[in-house]
């Protein structure tokens, strides 16, 4: 299925590319998807969907919009 | 006394005179330096009610125990005074040599009163000062008038200048300094104009006292490697602050429109990868190894320095996404010297009012070259320049017709860039920052999403507000440093209680800087209780709009959704109990004796009531 994902930040330059339509099976979880995009999980770093935060466990469904973003602190 | 050097020196522009005034070793422990001395000091000297803009105010250049010391970003100073912006306590820090060569000339903080009989510049040589004109730079934008003093001081002097914003008494008028810093979007700028007060510059020669100069060596020069490797690691600096604009974006909390919309289609086009790619050099403050100054080309060809916070403002919460453009808009600003947050918010909010009919006009969003022509107009108080000039809040008064609907900004101070709709913490921490809706207190969007709920109104998020404020407005804003390493980067906070001990001789933790920091957050409020007695709960509101089930989003992630009046009132009350103030938002008097503030609190009844 295909979800896009949306990386920010210093991930842009860690994964080499910004925002991108990725194909995942189905079931696929939020910490699957980090790894299958080879970023590195131990970097702090808030996954949202719609605006809301992804818990790791969560499952990403077809059509999603993923960002995945390091953590600010505003400035 | 190590650490500080225990002067503070004293200028009256009306009769040119200047005197050096020392401080205890109990008022130093009292209050560390940079904003907790400004607060102090404002406090106890300014008469209730003078014109922020007259005479009688007093405009404070303040620093820290290790400023100027070589450790992590100790190259930052504190400008304080009563803000013509707010009518309230206002102050911001800003990177400058000045925070180095202060010290070295032998003072930790200076306060400059009265008004010159003409444009003056303050030349400070260790113990001289010279009141020089600066007649030849009256008039002249930031960057000429930094060009000018270079050239005859050369670049080895700390410099504080003001452009025509400032002199024009823009009410929204920055201090600026090293081409790319700016500082005090209260108004600071506007004080030093309205004692034609053009420039600062400062040269010491002498070592700074600290009680283990050589443990202070060894730690801070490591710290500063340290600093610089952490960043590289996590490759912070790339998009610098500017990488959270495509995250607000997408978690709708970006201003767009007036902050009528919390994202655009568009964003990516201004966002951290497009300022990364434009990019042709990057600054920093002294003493700093995590550069976030990202400069690019303007659309005129002249070299811009932005960062999220003016991006966002100038470009989509004016609905421009041509990041040239923006950055233009962001040099007129620099070199004017007014606030790129307060310009941004000020004209979002004329083109809604004449979107709306409030008033007449032809400015709309997306004109950017409208918008350059109207900062030019405020800089010189021209035409609509002149109303657009005293902010928003001023503004929406003049227009009448319900534009105040359309100002957004809490008390007087228009918003940082976070579109609070639907983030109650962060309407909070923008609600009780003590200077009007500013971030630098507290931020705490990321905390709301990934630890809580941006659903909840929960206690928690009080207490995280409380736990960053003595963090980042208590102890950065008062040893004066940069909170980046440790908040961008998690470098962590248990070394600047290292750097301070080596320095002073004291064996602090950071329980002692989070008391200090409670102290000048009471005292602050009795600052606009004595400004304002019939102060309020009212005044730590967010805009009304964002509880407006008609402005909220049609679309996206919070789509039909919005603040709750009564949810935010319990928040806010959860905050006020757990700082003991009461109902009213004010300290009890319990609360300002725990903090060693009798005195004051005895003082107040005179202008407040206290319970």
């Amino acid at each position: 299925m295909k979800i896009t994902v949306k990386l920010i930040g210093s991930f842009v330059e860690a994964a080499g590319f910004g925002e991108r339509e990725v194909d995942v099976p189905p079931g696929t979880t939020i910490a699957g998807l980090v790894e299958l995009l080879a970023i590195e999980s131990s970097r702090p770093m808030i996954i949202t969907r719609n605006g809301r935060a992804f818990a790791d466990g969560d499952t990403v469904v077809s059509g999603d919009r993923i960002a995945i973003s390091p953590i600010y602190s505003g400035g | 006394m190590k650490g500080w050097i225990g002067r503070i020196l004293r200028i009256d522009l009306t009769d040119k005179t200047f005197r050096t005034e020392s401080f205890s070793v109990e008022f130093a422990h009292t209050w560390i330096g940079g904003r907790g001395f400004a607060a102090k000091i404002l406090y106890d000297e300014l008469a209730p009610g003078i014109d922020p803009l007259g005479p009688d105010n007093k405009l404070i250049v303040a620093l820290g125990p290790i400023s100027g010391i070589s450790a992590p970003n100790t190259g930052k100073a504190v400008v304080a005074a009563k803000s013509p912006s707010t009518g309230g306590y206002g102050d911001g820090n800003l990177g400058t040599r000045v925070a180095l060569e202060l010290r070295k000339a032998g003072y930790d903080a200076m306060v400059v009163e009265g008004k010159a009989d003409r444009p003056t510049m303050l030349l400070i040589e260790d113990d001289r000062v010279a009141f020089l004109p600066a007649d030849a730079v009256w008039g002249r934008g930031t960057y000429d008038t930094n060009d000018w003093i270079y050239a005859g001081y050369g670049k080895g002097v700390g410099v504080l200048t003001i452009g025509q914003g400032g002199e024009n008494l823009v009410r929204y008028a920055v201090v600026r300094s090293l081409e790319g810093r700016a500082g005090g979007r209260t108004g600071m700028g506007a004080v030093m104009g309205s004692k034609l007060l053009k420039a600062i510059v400062v040269k010491g020669t002498r070592p700074i006292p600290q009680a283990d100069p050589e443990g202070m060596k060894q730690a801070g020069l490591g710290g500063l490697r340290e600093v610089h490797r952490i960043d590289k690691e996590s490759g912070w600096s790339v998009q610098s602050t500017n990488g959270v604009l495509a995250w607000c974006n997408e978690v709708a909390a970006l201003p767009v429109r007036n902050f009528r919309k919390t994202s655009h289609p568009d964003a990516w086009k201004v966002d951290g990868e497009r300022l990364n790619d434009a990019r042709i050099a990057t600054y920093g403050c002294p003493n700093c190894t995590m550069h976030c100054g990202i400069a690019m080309h303007d659309a005129e060809g002249r070299e811009s320095e932005l960062d999220y916070e003016n991006v966002a403002l100038l470009g989509p919460n004016l609905e421009i996404f041509d990041l040239p453009q923006v950055a233009s808009l962001n040099y007129l600003c620099d070199d004017y010297g007014i606030d790129t947050m307060s310009s941004g918010g000020t004209l979002a909010f004329y083109a809604d009012a004449i979107d709306h009919g409030a008033t007449p006009g032809d400015f709309s969003f997306g004109d950017a070259d409208g918008a350059k022509t109207l900062l030019s107009m405020i800089a010189r108080r021209e035409g609509i320049g002149d109303v657009l000039a005293d902010g928003t809040r001023a503004a929406a008064r003049r227009f009448g017709h319900g534009s105040d609907a359309y100002a957004m900004q809490i008390k007087g101070l228009e918003l940082a860039a976070y579109n609070c709709k639907y983030i109650p913490g962060m309407a909070l921490a923008l609600g009780v920052s003590p200077i009007g809706a500013h971030h630098k207190e507290s931020w705490i969007i990321m905390f709301e999403l990934k630890e809580t709920s941006r659903d909840s109104y929960g206690p928690e998020k009080a207490q995280k507000i409380i736990d960053l404020q003595r963090i980042r407005g208590g102890m950065f804003e008062c040893i004066v440093s940069c909170r980046f390493p440790w908040i961008e980067n998690g470098w962590p906070l248990d070394h600047y209680p290292v750097y301070f001990n080596l320095s002073t001789g004291l064996d602090w933790t950071l329980d002692d800087f989070w008391t200090v920091g409670d102290r000048i957050y009471a005292l602050l409020k009795l600052f606009w209780l004595r400004e304002h007695p019939q102060t309020d709960r009212s005044s730590d509101f967010p805009p009304a709009v964002w509880f407006d089930s008609t402005n909220a989003d049609t679309e996206g992630p919070i789509a039909g959704l919005h603040l709750e009046y009564d949810k935010y009132d319990r928040l806010l009350q959860h905050y006020y109990d757990l700082r003991g103030y009461d109902q009213r938002g004010i300290p009890t008097m319990d609360t300002l004796r725990r903090l060693g503030l009798g005195a004051e609190a005895a003082g107040a009844a005179e202008f407040g009531r206290l319970t």
